[in-house]
């Protein structure tokens, strides 16, 4: 049983978040480690690991980048390690602008406009390759899901930024 | 974690931190990302008409480890030939800078950015 049976649904890319958020609740429920508190040493082991489960499931299938790495390993498609470098060089060279781009802005005259842009910048470039990979894993051909694995490495690089970004803005407005 | 030694002084005071001018035939641009982490790194090398590398500089944005690796590498390429500088293998630069099994991927990067300098340069020098 994959994660989207478990939590009864398609494996299809674009869900129903409340549906899963809300079966997720109501599984976790019934095999809550509490309820079997007063149970035999097996039951007790039983209800955790499906509680554990259940909520690897769920935080799998809520996160939409983890969702669509779930969705091509279940697709058999050849995922190259995450430790495997990667050497798109005009993709490379726009990460090295964005990363110079974030460094500058606390040399701003005016900070807030400047995290607002990168934000903005930042934002609008993951939402396109976002979109991008989406129609690919629709799209579910043998190519097309070999080039959302290839946008899907690329996604990983903004959620990086993204993270320094927050970094960056506890840093600036955090007194 | 703690970092070895050898990585908080690549760290605090990186070696070759700069740029050079791409399109110059004889300046190698090698640029390599790390999805796990998001690293990127550049390696730059001015290689003369002999083969031999005459300059390195580096830029990364990454963690320690990252930094360490390319800022070391920087230093052992220069006045190598690109065939020795191609033969530098990750592992040598993960033992000299005692990085741990998580970093070894910080390593593997810098040996890749080497090759992809040397890759950049054969196709802007044809034999």
């Amino acid at each position: 049983m994959n994660y989207f049976q478990l939590l009864g649904l398609d494996s299809q890319f674009n869900l129903d978040t409340k549906a899963l958020a809300q079966t997720y609740q109501n599984l976790q429920r019934a095999v809550h480690p509490d309820r079997f508190a007063h149970g035999t040493e097996q039951e007790k082991l039983l209800a955790v690991k499906k509680s554990t489960l259940v909520n690897d499931a769920y935080q799998t299938l809520k996160n939409p980048i983890k969702r669509a790495e779930y969705m091509l390993v279940l697709r058999n498609v050849d995922m190259p390690s995450e430790q495997v470098s990667f050497s798109d060089n005009s993709f490379l060279m726009r990460q090295m602008e964005l990363r110079e781009m974030l460094a500058e802005v606390k040399h701003a005259d005016d900070v807030d406009a400047a995290v607002l842009e990168v934000t903005q910048v930042l934002e609008a470039e993951f939402e396109q390759l976002f979109k991008t990979m989406q129609t690919q894993l629709n799209e579910n051909t043998e190519a097309a899901n070999a080039l959302a694995c290839e946008n899907l490495r690329k996604l990983k690089f903004y959620q990086k930024l993204h993270v320094e970004l927050d970094k960056l803005e506890d840093l600036l407005f955090d007194d | 974690m703690a970092y070895s030694e050898k990585v908080i002084d690549h760290y605090e005071n990186p070696r070759n931190v700069g740029s050079m001018d791409k399109d110059d035939p004889q300046v190698a641009t090698g640029m390599v990302g790390a999805p796990a982490c998001g690293d990127v790194m550049k390696l730059q090398l001015r290689i003369s008409e002999d083969g031999i590398i005459e300059d390195a500089k580096f830029k990364t944005y990454g963690c320690g480890s990252a930094i360490a690796s390319s800022s070391l590498v920087t230093e052992w390429v220069k006045g190598k030939s690109i065939e020795e500088a191609g033969k530098i293998k990750n592992t040598a630069i993960a033992e000299e800078l005692a990085l741990p099994p998580v970093k070894i991927h910080c390593s593997i990067l810098a040996e890749d950015a080497i090759k992809a300098a040397i890759e950049d340069y054969r196709s802007k020098n044809p034999q």
